[in-house]
């Protein structure tokens, strides 16, 4: 039956092609059960470029550098993400992002721009930092938690307070909660066969975004009619317009801000119990995390969008969690015409995917793929600079348009955490979840706690600047920092 | 010293206009303009911080 598919039209290099796949369904049930398996099946046995079916779809694997720029840099006209992503179409909206025409979703992305520029980022940076103090005030002097449930709640406040402004943060409950979880559980690969199947998981998603919209909308009638702002995306939606003068709907921004809470809530999550997990079970890593944290920001000191810029090994144990652990483990494009690549021609309507999950576990990029090594990106390795290497967060004009956001959330949060509290490994074990496109660890997940006294905290102050000293001058850019408002990173009266 | 900027890469956050305000200039839509493509010398430092910072690294630095 594969053989009614023509993968070898002329001029096209014959296509290497998976094996072991099923007439008519190919690979349709390991694509759903354990679809990261198969992608890396794939590449081992395929290489860079990988064919294989999934029911009537036919799919294309492209992993590596070379394969991955290709896919990144071709324009939307050829290789479409909106036809890849219409399974989030009931999450996002209709008309909103990947469901508007091309031209419609590029300005609707733009239009997400301002709320994550430089000068924004340093609120947020204050924003989050208030609220991890606040998700520690009931901890105790010691306990056990489950690190991946302890993170959700904490960036679905951060996200939200930074998105849609504290109106929403205050008013929020455990509901809210709920709608993200059933949110994300309606998208799996089956939604992407179709989204509108009569099954159970699919109609709370819908029943949830209802709910979502509902709240949202409050949220904006209110400000509108009491006069009030907010430091926050939805303000600035609110504010925005089309090109062609129209403001947006209530519907497209509670569209658009579920998009950009989508892209940055669970994903955001997921990273920072990973990286805890990771940690508390490498005693040794996880001293010099704490070491430079504490050297950097001392026992009880404000963090800051700048000083969070001079925490090289904790930004590199967040790197190494985000290419050990991508949050996303594929992305997808739809071909809209014949798609020429390296000699071989997919014929239109292939779904192309990129997988920084599998290319990021490939030697030749990254030495020794599977152990966590946050060196690994340090001066005289770099190995996430090689273009399209490490591709977490995507490429091209695609590109995750809240990766510093990210970067600085995760910061934040380990630079106050691990100043208050000590952390140690509880022993399950470190797997991953596959039930969702967003893969955390397998719960339960839990850590133990202890808290750090003041004088304690001021003993290992004491310790790391003193280790600080005798290791490392401070860098030019720290120089540099030194001139700016401690509190904001601002130059001058800017803050 | 000649910056090069990749512009199927850019996407106007404007970092490097935090970092070196009379060299890139990024307005609201995210449009980026190289001011001065070769900085002077006393502007390394400036400019090595926007290359080092931007968050999807669009820019990079040649010494001829």
């Amino acid at each position: 039956m594969q053989s009614a598919h023509a993968d070898t039209r002329s001029p096209s290099r014959p296509i290497p092609r998976l094996s072991g796949g099923l007439p008519w369904v190919g690979h349709l049930v390991p694509f759903v059960r354990t679809a990261v398996e198969l992608l890396e099946r794939a590449r081992a046995e395929c290489g860079d470029v990988a064919a294989f079916d999934v029911g009537p779809k036919r799919m294309v694997l492209l992993t590596g550098p070379k394969a991955s720029e290709a896919f990144f840099r071709s324009p939307d006209e050829v290789l479409s993400p909106s036809e890849a992503y219409r399974m989030m179409e009931p999450v996002f909206g209709k008309d909103v992002v990947y469901d508007a025409p091309p031209a419609k979703m590029a300005e609707q992305f733009s239009m997400l721009l301002p709320c994550l520029q430089d000068r924004r980022m340093r609120s947020y940076g204050q924003v989050i930092a208030k609220e991890v103090l606040r998700s520690v005030e009931g901890w105790g002097d010691e306990g056990v938690l489950d690190m991946y449930e302890y993170t959700k709640v904490l960036t679905n406040f951060t996200s939200s307070t930074c998105l849609l402004g504290r109106e929403f943060r205050e008013e929020m409950t455990e509901e809210f909660a709920q709608i993200y979880s059933d949110l994300e559980r309606g998208i799996t690969p089956l939604a992407f066969l179709n989204a509108h199947l009569p099954i159970p998981s699919f109609r709370k998603r819908d029943r949830a975004r209802v709910r979502l919209v509902e709240l949202i909308t409050r949220i904006i009638v209110d400000r509108r009619r009491t006069r009030s702002e907010g430091e926050d995306f939805l303000q600035i939606l609110m504010e925005t317009k089309y090109k062609s003068g129209e403001p947006l709907s209530e519907h497209e921004i509670t569209g658009l801000l579920l998009a950009a809470m989508f892209a940055g809530h669970h994903t955001s999550a997921v990273t920072a119990a990973w990286m805890m997990l990771e940690l508390a079970r490498s005693p040794a890593l996880y001293e010099r995390v704490r070491s430079e944290i504490f050297r950097v920001h001392g026992a009880d000191g404000p963090v800051t969008y700048a000083s969070l810029r001079e925490v090289p090994v904790t930004e590199g144990c967040v790197k190494e969690t985000l290419r050990l652990h991508p949050p996303l483990f594929m992305l997808m494009r739809v071909a809209m015409r014949d798609w020429e690549y390296d000699g071989y021609v997919f014929p239109k309507g292939t779904h192309l995917l990129v997988s920084p999950t599998v290319t990021h576990r490939m030697p030749d990029l990254f030495r020794e793929p599977d152990r966590f090594d946050p060196d690994r990106f340090g001066p005289g390795r770099e190995e996430d600079k090689r273009p399209f290497a490490f591709q977490v967060f995507g490429g091209g004009s695609h590109k995750c348009l809240g990766n510093a956001f990210a970067l600085l959330q995760i910061k934040t949060i380990f630079a106050i955490l691990m100043r208050r509290f000590e952390f140690s490994s509880y022993g399950d074990p470190l797997l991953p979840d596959f039930h969702g496109v967003v893969i955390g660890p397998k719960q339960p997940c839990r850590v133990r706690y202890r808290r750090i006294s003041a004088e304690e905290g001021e003993r290992v102050a004491s310790a790391s600047r003193d280790a600080g000293a005798a290791a490392a001058p401070m860098t030019a850019a720290g120089q540099a920092m030194a001139g700016r408002c401690p509190f904001t990173g601002a130059r001058g009266g800017e803050a | 010293m000649r910056i090069v900027v990749d512009f199927g890469l850019c996407k106007g956050h404007g970092v490097c206009m935090e970092e070196a305000p009379t060299v890139f200039q990024v307005s609201r839509d995210g449009t980026l303009t190289l001011l001065i493509a070769e900085p002077p010398p006393e502007l390394r430092s400036k400019v090595e911080a926007a290359v080092k910072y931007c968050p999807t690294e669009a820019l990079s630095l040649h010494d001829e």
